[in-house]
């Protein structure tokens, strides 16, 4: 019967043998692929041919997100821009203030050591601001009355010398400056132990050592420290550093610059120091204050 | 197809290559942006559609061909597709003659249960090569493809439906 059937009715294989033969080939497939990996010619030949139409399939869709995207995209900048700015804003007033805070606290703990370090007692201030007379250079702490501030009390940074209390309120006080014109500290020359005074010269001048001999022990770069003869300042706080000595052929006197070694202007806290054990009584008269000249 | 007056016109090859490339096209679609579970599977419904109409031109070679065409492209362990599509197509080419003669509906019915097979077909395998179960949504799909049966079945006839000139 096989035999005699015409060619017309001839299908091949049956298709209980085709599922047969296929099934066999998919589960091939699976172990291959789940088992060995082997497969990954085959998987790539096919995704080969069908990325056509991968890509037209997702065509349209990448085409209208495209579109979306660019009328879209302006307002988005545009607001993303300004939401930047603001951040940007924020963070860098923030970063100033850690700046700010930084130093501030350096100085804190500079002051800290200080305060254990010296013998005498002393108390923190904070600068509050600082005089308005250009012609005076003084400064404003939040300490006075109330925190057993008397006139002629130091005043000093983690460096040296800034100043000197002149004049007491109630809540705060006024700090002369070393700079002060005529201001005056008694000194010595740290190298030398040469005994002379410093003055001010204004706001924002540099020192100056009066009425030196020519041949004075001095030279750029001594440390000027406080003698402690006048029975205001402890003794060895250092004051200035001598920067530049010139000598004038029409002048008897060596002109001497020096450069104060506290930051006279940079810091917001200092450190009022109390006045040291008082010297016994000067035989004729009592010592005049040195309060300048 | 179900019993009609006349004689339907003889189906090209390439009509069938060409509807089964595009539902391959359709089934490509980003269909994940509204949510894969509930993507009709156009292949197995075009697959099934052509075994049922040319049972001699379409077979389980066919069903094959683009189950691995779908592995690929789902990224899937390859195998799962071809196995399934190959079995339902078997399925339905056994029984080619009785389901013809249904109407659409009843088709429908028939089309369903075969579709749901396949998806159950390849859970299991996703199972034992040790894939986690996956919920009831992953059989939303074959309702979708049953529910699509009807009208694509009559889109496809419209062609074949045309009268033969008479000089034929």
């Amino acid at each position: 019967m096989q035999a005699t059937q015409p060619a017309f009715f001839k299908q091949g294989p049956k298709p209980l043998t085709r599922l047969l033969i296929f099934s066999t080939l998919s589960v091939a497939l699976m172990v291959g692929d789940v088992h060995f990996q082997v497969l990954g010619r085959v998987r790539e030949q096919v995704s080969f041919v069908l990325y056509p139409l991968q890509w037209l399939a997702t065509a349209p869709f990448a085409a209208f997100h495209e579109a979306r995207d660019f009328f879209t995209r302006q307002a988005v900048l545009i607001a993303e821009h300004r939401k930047l700015n603001d951040q940007i804003l924020v963070a860098r007033a923030k970063a100033m203030r850690v700046d700010a805070l930084l130093a501030e606290n350096e100085q804190l703990r500079g002051l800290a050591l200080r305060q254990q370090q010296s013998s005498q007692g002393s108390r923190l201030t904070e600068i509050l601001y600082s005089g308005r007379d250009p012609f005076s250079a003084k400064l404003i702490v939040d300490l006075g009355v109330n925190g057993d501030v008397k006139p002629g009390k130091i005043v000093v940074d983690t460096e040296g010398v800034v100043g000197q209390v002149v004049r007491v309120q109630p809540m705060t006080s006024e700090v002369r400056l070393i700079t002060d014109r005529n201001h005056a500290v008694p000194v010595m020359v740290q190298r030398s132990r040469l005994r002379t005074v410093v003055y001010g010269m204004g706001a924002g001048q540099p020192l100056e050592v009066r009425y030196l001999p020519p041949n004075a022990d001095i030279k750029a770069g001594d440390l000027l420290v406080t003698s402690g003869l006048d029975g205001l300042y402890a003794p060895g706080l250092p004051v200035a550093r001598v920067t530049h000595i010139e000598r004038p052929s029409g002048s008897p006197f060596p002109r001497i610059q020096c450069q104060p070694v506290a930051g006279i202007d940079s810091h917001r806290f200092l450190l009022i120091l109390d006045n040291p054990p008082s010297p016994p009584p000067y035989p004729a008269a009592s010592e005049p204050a040195a309060k300048g000249a | 197809m179900p019993v009609t007056s006349h004689l339907p016109r003889p189906v090209r090859p390439s009509l069938i290559l060409l509807t089964l490339i595009g539902a391959l096209l359709l089934n490509l679609l980003p269909w994940q942006l509204i949510g894969s579970h509930f993507a009709p599977d156009f292949v197995a419904l075009m697959l099934l559609y052509w075994t049922l109409n040319q049972p001699r031109r379409v077979g389980v070679g066919w069903a094959f061909v683009f189950g691995l065409a779908m592995d690929v492209a789902d990224g899937n362990m390859l195998g799962q597709h071809t196995l399934a599509y190959s079995v339902i197509v078997y399925l339905v080419l056994s029984r080619s003659r009785q389901i013809n003669i249904f109407p659409f509906w009843q088709q429908a019915l028939a089309m369903l249960g075969l579709l749901l097979l396949a998806q159950v077909i390849m859970a299991v395998l996703r199972l034992i090569t040790g894939a986690d179960m996956v919920g009831v949504s992953y059989f939303i799909g074959p309702f979708l493809s049953a529910f699509l049966w009807v009208p694509i079945s009559n889109l496809l006839l419209v062609y074949q439906r045309k009268s033969v000139p008479e000089s034929l």
